[in-house]
């Protein structure tokens, strides 16, 4: 039976939402950002344009030959805490140096792809321990996927790694460099790219739409209609020739301004990723994506049983050859040794045999002479008692 | 360009043969560059067809197209080679296979037309004389596909570095950006066509453009083939919300001087040097390769191929033995156990007998 709604008249019921407000003022919140997408193609710039200051550093141009071309994704974790106005957000960033930049990138999605699955799991552990206060989360709430802006459409490459994405996280497209594309071209390849997210199946984060406020309704839609997100990255003020002093991109023949609309849609992703909707992108990311890895997990696993690790490097093909030839070396000196077994085997048995006939002729002889006995003491005649 | 050959008026008027192929990722503005270089739609756009398929890996596609252009009242018969699907699969190995086959495959025809004994007067040298390559505009620095790309290919043709789409790059990042390339460049030895010069037997008017020349490598690169309007003149460009690029702006990109370099001054050398160096030293290797006897190519090709073939085999014949030897070793076992109790029960029945012998000799 459903208990009657009840409006009571002033007994402090509406003041709950100021005190979740200040609980959630005094904790802070914490936010990870993962950053996806070929080697100069803008992220870092973005990261720290997006926050208006530095959190991430740029690679030392200078440090590059050092590092041999070993053809690895890396997972590289920076952290900050930003304030602003007395709240504190634990920011960490998430970026994947070395995707997409080798001649092969076969499988290169896959540590990406581990790590975010990590999170999911390191969290569902820490959940069924006796002492669950300490956790640390580091579940991805926001994959952004950065677009190269070649005018056409997707990659092979960028598909494949978007599909895995889509359904571990909530997954935003955004175009990188958008300031090489003219609008026309932008716009054509913004609808090239929507066809093929829908025709591939691929699962990006799709903000709520309707909201009881008619401004954020509308505000929703805009966004929605912009996806995917066109991105120009600035940290530098630059003047522009008529007087304002505005980040952006100085070029020869005019200014590229980061927060203009015409220009990009940089106000638009960050009100996306900050002001208007940091957590539904934290609630979407603990009530849809854990819950469904922990369902996944759940269904085949007991218990408190370590995860079935299948990790398939093809970067190692070479480590296994090797390791099989060591195999098939060890193999032929046991098929030696084999041999050698099987002779002496043989030649045991065949002695065996040599000395099983003269036994065997033994018991001949001596049974002949029985018979002969038998036969000397009936002729005899005398009566043997048997 | 006239005043420059003097008196070969027979070329002049039977115009110049040039072939020159464009490689680079999709998205690098290669066929916009021809489009603009030729000022016509010599190649189509890529059409993005069905976006289902997307998600299917094309290989390359090497495809001749020729042109003939007219260069300050020279003709010039040009032939471009596109390669659309390079660099744009996951696995991008066998598109330097297929590009350096193509390379070859021009060669080993004018190696066999040279050794005819009655030669094609007409016949076509589709040589290639030149490779654009176009790196893509990331700003830090070569990716390891544009290192081991211009390695493989400078063997076999000139290969000129560009930016593509050097528009999105700020005057800083793209001088940066240059300076970074070149670097790598040289780290890794990478043999470029870099505008040649000998400073004691050149001229001074050569010495000076090809040093220049040399100072703008990897050209900066912006094409467009549509026209916009600039301030009330009509020109070739792109036009921004934030500004408008000229294709044919010195300060806004290095086309212009690229096009005269290619087409008209250093037209020749590169024909030169792609036919008494590079031609040459294929033709050394080849016949040498012959002569030691062994296609020594085709196997490295496929010695991996059959090395792990062959291991495979090994494996499965070794397991086919081991099997068989413990087979042998149970089928021993078991007759030797029998045996043993043959003998046992043989032993037993001698006993048995020798008692009973033993007995009968008591009795008697």
């Amino acid at each position: 039976m459903e208990s009657p709604i009840v409006s009571t008249p002033g007994v402090g019921i509406a003041h709950l939402p100021n005190q979740k407000h200040k609980i959630f003022t005094k904790r802070g919140a914490h936010f990870t950002i993962m950053v996806c997408g070929e080697s100069g193609l803008g992220k870092t710039t973005f990261i720290n344009t997006l926050f208006t200051t530095s959190i991430k550093d740029y690679k030392n141009p200078k440090k590059r030959h050092e590092k041999q071309l070993d053809r690895t994704v890396e997972i590289e974790i920076t952290k900050a805490e930003l304030e602003e106005k007395m709240f504190k957000v634990n920011l960490s960033v998430i970026d994947t140096p070395g995707f997409g930049d080798y001649v092969n990138n076969y499988d290169s999605w896959l540590p990406v792809v581990d790590f975010i699955d990590e999170q999911h799991e390191c969290y569902m552990r820490q959940e069924q321990q006796p002492t669950r206060s300490g956790a640390t989360d580091m579940r991805v709430h926001a994959c952004l996927y950065f677009i190269r802006p070649t005018g056409h459409s997707l990659k092979p490459l960028e598909i494949e790694t978007m599909k895995r994405l889509g359904s571990r996280v909530n997954l935003i497209p955004v175009i990188a460099k958008a300031d090489t594309l003219a609008p026309e071209n932008l716009a054509k390849f913004k609808k090239n790219i929507m066809d093929v997210i829908e025709a591939q199946n691929i699962q990006i984060y799709k903000c709520p739409e309707e909201s009881e406020d008619e401004d954020a309704t509308t505000r929703n839609q805009t966004i929605l209609s912009a996806m995917p997100f066109s991105v120009i990255g600035a940290t530098e003020f630059v003047k522009t020739p008529d007087g304002r002093l505005v980040r952006g991109r100085a070029y020869t023949w005019g200014i590229a301004e980061v927060e203009n609309d015409v220009h990009c849609d940089f106000k638009k992703l960050r009100n996306l990723l900050i002001r208007s909707h940091m957590l539904d992108l934290i609630s979407t990311t603990e009530e849809n994506h854990y819950e469904n890895y922990r369902q996944q997990q759940m269904a085949t696993r007991k218990f408190g049983e370590p995860k079935v690790k299948k990790y398939e490097n093809p970067k190692h093909r070479e480590k296994e050859d090797e390791l099989r030839k060591v195999f098939t070396e060890q193999v032929r000196d046991e098929e030696t040794r084999f041999r050698q077994w099987e002779q002496q085997l043989i030649t045991e048995r065949d002695r065996l045999n040599k000395d099983l006939e003269t036994q065997h002729a033994q018991i001949k002889a001596l049974e002949a002479e029985l018979e002969q006995v038998y036969h000397h003491q009936s002729s005899r005649g005398n009566t043997i008692r048997r | 360009m006239a005043h420059r050959l003097g008196g070969r008026r027979k070329n002049v008027k039977k115009g110049f043969q040039f072939t020159f192929m464009v490689v680079g990722t999709s998205g690098t503005g290669r066929t916009t560059f021809v489009n603009t270089l030729c000022d016509s739609n010599v190649l189509p756009n890529k059409i993005c067809d069905n976006p289902e398929d997307a998600h299917i890996e094309e290989g390359i596609n090497i495809k001749p197209i020729s042109v003939d252009l007219d260069e300050d009242g020279v003709r010039i018969s040009l032939t471009i080679v596109d390669t659309p699907g390079f660099g744009d699969n996951i696995d991008n190995e066998r598109c330097f296979h297929e590009i350096v086959a193509y390379l070859e495959r021009q060669y080993d025809d004018i190696l066999a037309e040279e050794s005819r004994i009655k030669r094609n007067a007409r016949f076509r040298d589709n040589r290639v004389h030149a490779l654009l390559y176009f790196i893509s505009p990331t700003g830090h620095a070569l990716r390891e596909i544009d290192i081991e790309l211009m390695r493989r290919l400078s063997p076999r043709v000139n290969v000129i570095p560009v930016v593509g789409r050097a528009d999105s790059l700020t005057p800083q990042e793209l001088k940066d950006f240059k300076r970074r390339i070149m670097e790598d460049i040289e780290h890794y030895s990478i043999p470029i066509y870099n505008f040649p010069y000998d400073v004691e037997e050149d001229d001074e008017d050569t010495v000076e453009e090809n040093s220049e020349l040399r100072a703008l490598l990897p050209f900066a690169i912006i094409g467009s083939d549509e026209e916009i309007n600039v301030n009330g003149r009509i020109v070739r460009g792109r036009q921004y919300p934030w500004g408008a690029v000229e294709v044919d702006n010195p300060k806004h990109s290095d086309f212009g001087r690229l096009r005269s370099a290619l087409l008209s001054s250093h037209l020749q050398d590169l024909k030169e040097i792609t036919h008494d160096f590079l031609y040459e030293n294929y033709r050394t290797e080849k016949l040498s390769r012959t002569v030691s006897g062994g296609d020594q190519e085709d196997a490295s090709l496929n010695a991996e191929d059959m090395a792990s073939q062959s291991v495979r085999l090994k494996e499965e014949q070794l397991k086919k033995e081991e099997e068989k030897l413990r087979e042998i070793e149970l089928k021993v076992q078991r007759e030797i156990q029998e045996k043993r109790a043959e003998l046992s029960s043989k032993e037993e029945a001698l006993r048995s007998l020798e008692a009973r012998l033993a007995q009968a000799q008591l009795a008697d």
